[in-house]
C-alpha cells in the first residue's frame, strides 16, 4: 500500500502509556526533550563514536530513538542493545552544537543513565572510582600517593605498556607539569582587585594532580584585578557520578558545593577544569526539583565561569616584552564540556591569542572529542583509543609542539597518546602558559639573568 | 516470487564484511527503519555494512546468488523514505567514504558513494575549489544519496542540479555487473546514451555506485547577500520574479514566510528577521567582483520598488553567516514547535506564485492548520511544512489532508511533485497525477533494463501496477 | 496513408503516431528529420529507410516569459523561438553548429545533443531540456519531465533521449529553459600574433584572467578569414562578453592583456554556426580531451588537417573540444585527417576522443566502434526501439541489425 501521506500517524511510536517506561523514571520525565528531534541526521557527522564504529545505533540519532523506544515500551531498559549503545556514548555533547533543533541530549543522556542503574550497574571500576571521588580525605590521599608515585618516573616507563594499565599509567606520567620549573611561575602578582571577589574551584583531580595548574590560576586572576577568596568546604562537584547515571551522589556532592560557595560570599567561581565547570553551571537544572536548593542553585550556577572566561573580561595586559626567539607553536583544542556543553569558544581563543610568544597553529577537527569523557577511556578503552588515535593524528598533523586544552581529563588523555605514539608534543592548560609569560615578563622587567626558554617545537 | 534463504544470506553476508559489519537484531535494525522523515517505518531483514568496493561487490553478488531484494542507505537523511524497504537487505553505504582522488588543475575529484557533501567541498578548499550543489542537509548527506535524488540546494538556481556536476559513475547492478556510465575524468564529450543522465536521479533503482566522479567550481571571486523584509508575500513574489527578468541570475534567491520567521525567531537561532515580516527574501549574487555591487543594487532597487520595507547587504563571511542563519535553521526551529512535521516538495511555476501561495493560506485556514513555507522562490520549488502532534488522530487527518490538496494545487498550476527530495515510497500516490499509464510504463522498461528483476530498491519511484508486462514484444 | 517511398509530413502528434505504427507493421525503417540540417549526419541509416519530415509539426505551444521556460512542437525552428524570446528580452542558449538560417529544429537539437558557441557558458541541451513529448519505437505517446525548471519526478527519460538521435523514440514536442539576455552583449575579437600552432596557449592565460565569457571560439586563420574577422591571415579567438555594463567592461579590458583586442558585430555568431552549409559534402571531425589540455587538443587536430590547407577549424576552448570541416577532401588527406590520432606523430599519442559528425557514406563502415554497442546501451534499444525501426545504423550499430539480443 502506498498513499502520499499516508503515513502520518506519529512514526516513531506511541504515546508512553501500558507496557511504556514507569512514569517516575528520570527518563521519562525528560521524555519532551525526544520530541524536538526531526530525525535530520546532522548530529551524526558531529559524533565521535558515529565516525569511529560507522554504525547509527551509535550516533546520537540512534540513541535517541532507543531512548524513544524505551519510552514507547517498544525496547526494554534493559536490552543489550540499549546498554551497548547507550555505554559507549562518550557525553561530548557536540551533537547539541550541531543539532538545529536544540535537541537536549545531555540531559536525556543523563537520565537514560539513571534510569539504565537499576538493571545496568556501573561496572566496578567505574563505581570504585566515583567512591573515591566521593570522599574528600580518600580522594586526597589516593592522589597525594598517585603524585609520589609519579614522582618515581615509573609511570613514565610503564607508559608504553600495552593494554589498560599501561594507558593508565601514561595518563599518571602525563599529568605531571608540562612546562619545566623555570618556566613557571616565580613572581608575585600584582593586582588591585577591583573585578570583585573570586573562589577557585580547587578540583579532584586538578588539586590532586595539577596544584601547579591551581597556583598558576590563582596568579592569573590576582595579577588580573580579581580579589581571591578560599571557599572552604568544596567537594567533587559531581560530575562523574551525574554522567554515570548515580543523580542521588551527585545532588548531594552540589548541595555541598553551594553552601561552601555561599559562605565565600563571592560575585564570581572561578574553574579551570571544563568538566567541573559545565557541571555546576547546570546545578540549578540538577536541583531544580528541590524547593530549598533550586533558587540557591541557580544563583551559584549563574556566577560560575571558566578561567578564561573570567581572564577574557579583564582583556589582554599591556604588551609584556616577548621573548620571541623561540615561540611556542600551540594548537588549541577546545574540551568537550567547555565548547559544547558551556558554548564558551570566543574566551580561550582570545586569551591564547595575547599571550606573546605563543602562534597559535590550526588544528583539523579540533571540535571532536579525545575520547576521555570522563572515566570512559577506562570503561570503554576500545572506543576512547579509537577517538584518541584520530585527535593524535591530527595534531601530528599540524606541526604543534604543545597542545593547550583546560580540562584535566582531556591533558591526561591527550597527554598520554602523545606518550604512547612517541610524538614528541605536549599537553598543557592554557593557563599555564599565561602564567610562564608572565613569569618572563617579570624576569625581564626585573633584568635578571634569564635562561632561555625551551625551545617551543 | 523466490523464498529466500535468510540463514544462507546471513551466513554469507557475514563471510564478506565480519560479524561487525552485519545487523540482525530488531532492536539494533530499529534506527534503520526511517530516513530523514519521521513517518514511515520499514523494517528490513538483514542490514550490511560494507567497508571496501570489494566488499559491497561481493554483497551485491551474493545478494544476486539468493535473489534478495535490497535497498541502498547513504547517510539516510533523504525525505522521501527512499532508502527504507520491509523485510529486505538494507546495504549500507556510510562506510564507503573515501575520497579517491582529487585534481585541482581540471577541478575534478573522484569519491565513494558514502562521502558526505560537505566534507568534499571541505577537502577541495585549500585548492580554492568547492563542490556546488548544496542541498540544505549537506552537513550529514552523501555524495552517492544526493546522486540518487538528483539533489539540488539553495545554490542550484545559478549552478545547476548533481546531475549537471557529475561526470561519471562506476556501478554495480543488482545481478552484479559492473558499468562505467559517462566520460568521467577523461574530459571527453559524451557519447551514445546518457546513461549517466538517467542513473541521476534513479533513486538507487537503477544499480549501486562504487564511485562517483564530480567536477568542482571554482570560489567566486566575490559573494554579496541580501536579505529584504516585506509585508505582504506577494509583494515578495513579484520582486522574485522582477529580479529574475532583469537578466541577472542570482546564486540563490530564498523565501521564508511569516509564520516560519516567526518560529525561527521565537528559537534559540533568532537571525534578527522582523518577526512582523510576511515575508523575507534572501537574495545572494556571486562571481566577478566587477559589476557585482551594480547587480545587487539592482536587486535592492527592485525589492524596494515591489515594497520591501528594509533591504540588508553583507558583504564579509559573517555578516553572511548571520544573513543565512534564519534559513538554515528554519526547519530545526520549526522541528522544536510540533512534535512532528510533513513537509513537501512541488514545483511551480514562478508566475503562479502569489496565485498558489494564496491557495495554500486558504486550504491551511480551511483545515485548520499552520502551513510554514519555506522556498527556493528562484525556481519555484515550495516546501510548505505542517507542524503537527501526530498522536492526534484528527489531527493528523487533516494535515493529510491539508497536504493532498495543496499538491493538487500545484500540479494544476503547472507544476510538478517533486522538485528535489524525489519520490521515493512518499509520492508514489502522486505519480499518477502527472504521468499516463504510457509515461509510467516507459520508466518501467527503463528500469526494468537496469534492473529486469526489480530486485533493487523494490517499491519505490513508480506504483507497481503501472509496471505492466510489455506483452507487444517481436517474437 | 502515403505511396510507398514518399516521405511522411506529420503535423500532429496523432499523426507521427501513425506514421511510426505503420512503420512497425510493414517494418519499415524511418529516418527522422526535423529541418534537415542533420541529414547529412550520424553513420548512414538503412538505404530503405522512408523520411519523415518534421517541419510541418512546429509552433510554439507555451510561453510565459516570467518562468523563463517555452515549450515548442518539435520542427519549431530555432530561428522562430529567438524571435518571440526575443521580444521578451530573452533568449534559449542553444546555437547548433552546421546549422541553416533557421537555426535548426529544437527537436533535432535536442535528439542531436548538438552544441554551439554558447554551450561554454550557459549548458549544452542536456543541461536545457526540461522535459519533452516523445513518440516511442511501438507508438506510444510518452511525457517526460515537465515544464518546471527543477524536477525529479520519476526517471529521467528526458535525458535519455536527449542525444539519442531519434533512436529510442520520435520527440514531437520539447519544453526548455530561457535565460534573460544580458543587459550588455559585446563580442571582441583578438588576433594571434604568432603561428596557428600556438594560438590556443591563450586558453590557459583566459583561466587566470578574471572574465567569464559567454563563448570562448579559436578559429584558425582560413576560417578567421573566411568569417572576414581578420585581414592578417592570423588565428583569431572570438570572445563573447555578457552582463551589466561595468562588468563586461572589465572583462574588456582584461581580454585587452591577452592581445590586440577589438569589438565586432554579433553577427559573426550566425555567420559562424551557419558558414559550413556553404561546403555540402564537407567531412566534419571532432576531437576532445579534458579541458586544460586543450591546446594540446588543437594542436594535434593542425597535425591532422596539415593535409587540407582549407580546413575550417575552430576550438571551443571551455568545453576543450576543438572541430574540423574539412571541404572537398581528398583521399590522402582525408586519411590523414581520421588515422593520424592512432599514430605518434613527432610527440606523445594523442589520447582524447575523436568523433566523426559528417563523412563520406563508404568511410563509416571503417570508423571506431559505436559508444552505443554496450550491452546496457543494446537493451535500452530494445526497450523503446523494439523493431528497430527508428533512424536503425544512426548510432553506427550496424545498418540492418534487426533484433538486436542483449
Amino acid at each position: 500500500m502506498s498513499s502520499a501521506g499516508a503515513e502520518l500517524r506519529g512514526g516513531a511510536g506511541s504515546p508512553a502509556g501500558a507496557g511504556g517506561l514507569d512514569d517516575r523514571t528520570p527518563l521519562a520525565r525528560a521524555r519532551k526533550g525526544l520530541d524536538a528531534c526531526v530525525h535530520c541526521g546532522f548530529c551524526l557527522q558531529a559524533c565521535p563514536t558515529y565516525l569511529a564504529l560507522e554504525d547509527e545505533n551509535d550516533s546520537p540519532r540512534g540513541r535517541l530513538l532507543l531512548m524513544r523506544s524505551v519510552v514507547d515500551g517498544t525496547l526494554s531498559i534493559s536490552d543489550p542493545a540499549v546498554e551497548v549503545h547507550i555505554d559507549r556514548c562518550l557525553g561530548c555533547r557536540a551533537c547539541e552544537t550541531a543539532c538545529p533543533s536544540g535537541v537536549p541530549y545531555g540531559e536525556l543522556l543523563e537520565a537514560t543513565r539513571a534510569t539504565m542503574l537499576e538493571t545496568h550497574p556501573i561496572p566496578w571500576l567505574g563505581r570504585a572510582i566515583l567512591w573515591l571521588f566521593a570522599g574528600r580525605i580518600r580522594l586526597a590521599v589516593v592522589l597525594a600517593a598517585a603524585r609520589v608515585l609519579r614522582m618515581t618516573r615509573i609511570p613514565a616507563a610503564l607508559g608504553r605498556v600495552p593494554g589498560r594499565f599501561g594507558f593508565g599509567m601514561a595518563m599518571l606520567a602525563a599529568s605531571g607539569p608540562a612546562l619545566d620549573r623555570q618556566s613557571r611561575g616565580h613572581y608575585r602578582p600584582q593586582g588591585d582587585g577591583r573585578r570583585g571577589r573570586v573562589a577557585v574551584l580547587n578540583g579532584c583531580v586538578m588539586a590532586g594532580l595539577f596544584p601547579e595548574t591551581n597556583r598558576a590560576t590563582i596568579r592569573t586572576l590576582v595579577a588580573n584585578d580579581y580579589r581571591l577568596v578560599k571557599a572552604r568546604g568544596q567537594r567533587c562537584c559531581g560530575a562523574l557520578h551525574a554522567h554515570a547515571g548515580d543523580l542521588d551522589t551527585a545532588r548531594q556532592l552540589a548541595r555541598a558545593n553551594v553552601a561552601a560557595f555561599e559562605r565565600a560570599g563571592v560575585t564570581a567561581i572561578a574553574v579551570n577544569a571544563a568538566g567541573c565547570g559545565a557541571m555546576i553551571k547546570s546545578y540549578g537544572h540538577l536541583l531544580a526539583d528541590d524547593p530549598r536548593w533550586a533558587n540557591r542553585a541557580d544563583t551559584i550556577a549563574g556566577m560560575t565561569r571558566d578561567i578564561t572566561e573570567l581572564l577574557a573580561a579583564a582583556g589582554p595586559r599591556p604588551g609584556a616584552p616577548g621573548r620571541a626567539a623561540a615561540a611556542r607553536r600551540v594548537a588549541y583544542d577546545p574540551p568537550c564540556h567547555l565548547m559544547h556543553a558551556q558554548r564558551v569558544t570566543d574566551a580561550p581563543a582570545a586569551v591564547l591569542a595575547a599571550i606573546p610568544g605563543i602562534e597559535l597553529v590550526p588544528l583539523a577537527d579540533a571540535d571532536q572529542c579525545c575520547g576521555a569523557a570522563g572515566i570512559y577511556n577506562l570503561v570503554q578503552p576500545t572506543v576512547s583509543n579509537a577517538v584518541l588515535a584520530a585527535k593524535i593524528a591530527h595534531i601530528a598533523g599540524s606541526g604543534a609542539g604543545w597542545v593547550a586544552t583546560g580540562n584535566p581529563g582531556c591533558l591526561m588523555q591527550i597527554g598520554a597518546g602523545l606518550r604512547r605514539g612517541g610524538h614528541h608534543a605536549r599537553a598543557v592548560h592554557p593557563v599555564d602558559l599565561l602564567d610562564a609569560a608572565y613569569s618572563a615578563a617579570h624576569r625581564v622587567r626585573d633584568g635578571a639573568n634569564n635562561p632561555p626558554i625551551p625551545p617551543g617545537a | 516470487m523466490q523464498r529466500i534463504d535468510e540463514a544462507s544470506l546471513a551466513r554469507s553476508l557475514e563471510a564478506i564484511v565480519g560479524p561487525r559489519g552485519l545487523l540482525r537484531h530488531r532492536s539494533e535494525l530499529a534506527v534503520y527503519t526511517a530516513d530523514g522523515l519521521p513517518g514511515y517505518r520499514k523494517f528490513p531483514s538483514l542490514a550490511v555494512f560494507p567497508a571496501t568496493r570489494a566488499q559491497l561487490i561481493d554483497v551485491v553478488l551474493a545478494l544476486a546468488e539468493h535473489g534478495a531484494p535490497f535497498v541502498p542507505r547513504g547517510a539516510g537523511t533523504g525525505l522521501s523514505g527512499g532508502a527504507l524497504a520491509d523485510d529486505v537487505v538494507l546495504v549500507g553505504l556510510n562506510r564507503l567514504r573515501r575520497i579517491l582522488s582529487l585534481d585541482p588543475d581540471n577541478a575534478i575529484a573522484v569519491v565513494e558513494p558514502g562521502v558526505v557533501n560537505a566534507a568534499l567541498s571541505r577537502a577541495a578548499a585549500p585548492f580554492g575549489l568547492y563542490y556546488a550543489p548544496d542541498p540544505s542537509s549537506q552537513a550529514a548527506c552523501t555524495i552517492g544519496g544526493n546522486v540518487a535524488e538528483n539533489a539540488g540546494g539553495p545554490h542550484c538556481l545559478k549552478y545547476g542540479v548533481t546531475l549537471n556536476h557529475v561526470l561519471g559513475v562506476t556501478a554495480v547492478l543488482s545481478d552484479g555487473e559492473i558499468v562505467t556510465l559517462g566520460p568521467g575524468t577523461s574530459g571527453a564529450e559524451p557519447v551514445g546514451y546518457d546513461l549517466l543522465g538517467a542513473f541521476v536521479g534513479s533513486e538507487g533503482c537503477f544499480g549501486v555506485a562504487l564511485d562517483v566522479t564530480v567536477k568542482l567550481m571554482r570560489s567566486p571571486q566575490a559573494v554579496r547577500t541580501l536579505l529584504a523584509d516585506f509585508l505582504s508575500m506577494d509583494d515578495a513574489a513579484r520582486a522574485t520574479s522582477a529580479i529574475i527578468a532583469s537578466g541577472i541570475l542570482p546564486a540563490a534567491l530564498e523565501m521564508m514566510d511569516g509564520p516560519t520567521i516567526r518560529a525561527v525567531e521565537a528559537s534559540i537561532f533568532a537571525a534578527g528577521y522582523p518577526a512582523d515580516a510576511d515575508a523575507v527574501l534572501l537574495a545572494e549574487v556571486d562571481g566577478l567582483a566587477a559589476g557585482l555591487d551594480t547587480d545587487a543594487g539592482t536587486i535592492e532597487r527592485i525589492c524596494i520598488a515591489h515594497g520591501a520595507r528594509t533591504v540588508r547587504i553583507a558583504s564579509d563571511p559573517a555578516d553572511r553567516a548571520r544573513l543565512w542563519q534564519g534559513r538554515k535553521k528554519a526547519f530545526g526551529a520549526m522541528g522544536r514547535v510540533s512534535s512532528h512535521l510533513v513537509v513537501q516538495d512541488a514545483v511551480i511555476p514562478r508566475t503562479q506564485l502569489p496565485s498558489v501561495l494564496a491557495q495554500i493560506r486558504e486550504i491551511a485556514a480551511r483545515h485548520r492548520v499552520t502551513v510554514c513555507n519555506v522556498f527556493h522562490a528562484g525556481d519555484g520549488n515550495l516546501h510548505p511544512n505542517i507542524g503537527y502532534n501526530a498522536y492526534d488522530a484528527d489531527e493528523s487527518a487533516r494535515v493529510g489532508h491539508a497536504m493532498r490538496e495543496i499538491m493538487r494545487v500545484c500540479v494544476d498550476a503547472g507544476g510538478t511533485i517533486t522538485g528535489e527530495h524525489g519520490v521515493g515510497l512518499d509520492k508514489l500516490g502522486y505519480m499518477e497525477m502527472i504521468f499516463s499509464p504510457a509515461s509510467l510504463a516507459a520508466q518501467c522498461r527503463l528500469r526494468e533494463v537496469f534492473d529486469p528483476a526489480r530486485r533493487l530498491n523494490p517499491g519505490k519511484v513508480v506504483p507497481i501496477h503501472s509496471c505492466r508486462e510489455w506483452t507487444r514484444r517481436p517474437s | 496513408m502515403s505511396a510507398p517511398g514518399e516521405a511522411w509530413a506529420p503535423e500532429t502528434v496523432a499523426a507521427v503516431q501513425d506514421a511510426v505504427r505503420e512503420a512497425v507493421s510493414t517494418r519499415t525503417p524511418i529516418r527522422i528529420a526535423g529541418g534537415g540540417s542533420w541529414l547529412d549526419a550520424g553513420w548512414p541509416v538503412a538505404r530503405d529507410a522512408r523520411l519523415v519530415r518534421l517541419d510541418g509539426l512546429r509552433g510554439i505551444t507555451q510561453y510565459t516569459p516570467g518562468d523563463l521556460t517555452l515549450t515548442a512542437r518539435a520542427g519549431t525552428p530555432l530561428r522562430d523561438i529567438a524571435d518571440a524570446t526575443g521580444v521578451e528580452g530573452q533568449w534559449l542558449a542553444l546555437d547548433p553548429f552546421a546549422t541553416a538560417d533557421d537555426g535548426g529544429s529544437i527537436g533535432a537539437t535536442i535528439a542531436t545533443a548538438s552544441a554551439g558557441p554558447l554551450a561554454h557558458a550557459l549548458g549544452l541541451p542536456r543541461d536545457t531540456a526540461l522535459g519533452m513529448e516523445v513518440v516511442t519505437g511501438d507508438g506510444e505517446v510518452v511525457r517526460a519531465g515537465g515544464r518546471v525548471v527543477k524536477n525529479v519526478a520519476g526517471y529521467d527519460l528526458t535525458r535519455l533521449m536527449t542525444g539519442a538521435w531519434g533512436t529510442l523514440g520520435v520527440i514531437t514536442e520539447v519544453s526548455v529553459r530561457l535565460r534573460a539576455r544580458p543587459e550588455v552583449d559585446r563580442t571582441l575579437a583578438l588576433a594571434h600574433a604568432g603561428p596557428a600552432e600556438s594560438a590556443a596557449d591563450v586558453a590557459a592565460a583566459m583561466g587566470c584572467a578574471a572574465m567569464a565569457p559567454l563563448a570562448a571560439e579559436l578559429l584558425n586563420p582560413a576560417l578567421a578569414a573566411r568569417l572576414g574577422v581578420t585581414a592578417t591571415g592570423s588565428s583569431v579567438l572570438l570572445l563573447r562578453l555578457g552582463g551589466n555594463a561595468e562588468r563586461v567592461d572589465s572583462e574588456q579590458s582584461e581580454a585587452g592583456a591577452l592581445g590586440n583586442c577589438a569589438v565586432i558585430d554579433a553577427d559573426v555568431w550566425r555567420a559562424f554556426r551557419q558558414c559550413e552549409r556553404s561546403y555540402p559534402g564537407a567531412v566534419v571531425v571532432r576531437w576532445s580531451q579534458l579541458p586544460s589540455l586543450v591546446a594540446d587538443t588543437w594542436r594535434h587536430a593542425l597535425q591532422c588537417c596539415a593535409g587540407s590547407p582549407d580546413a575550417l577549424i575552430h576550438a571551443s576552448l571551455g568545453r576543450g573540444v576543438v572541430r574540423a570541416i574539412i571541404p572537398a577532401p581528398g583521399v590522402p588527406a582525408l586519411a590523414r585527417v581520421l588515422r593520424a590520432g592512432e599514430r605518434p606523430s613527432g610527440g606523445r599519442m594523442f589520447e582524447g576522443q575523436r568523433i566523426a559528425e559528417r563523412l563520406p557514406a563508404p568511410l563509416w563502415s571503417a570508423e571506431p566502434a559505436t559508444a552505443a554497442g554496450d550491452r546496457l546501451s543494446r537493451r535500452v534499444r530494445l526497450a523503446f526501439d523494439p523493431w528497430h525501426i527508428l533512424n536503425p545504423g544512426i548510432l553506427g550499430e550496424g545498418a540492418h541489425d534487426t533484433l538486436g539480443s542483449p
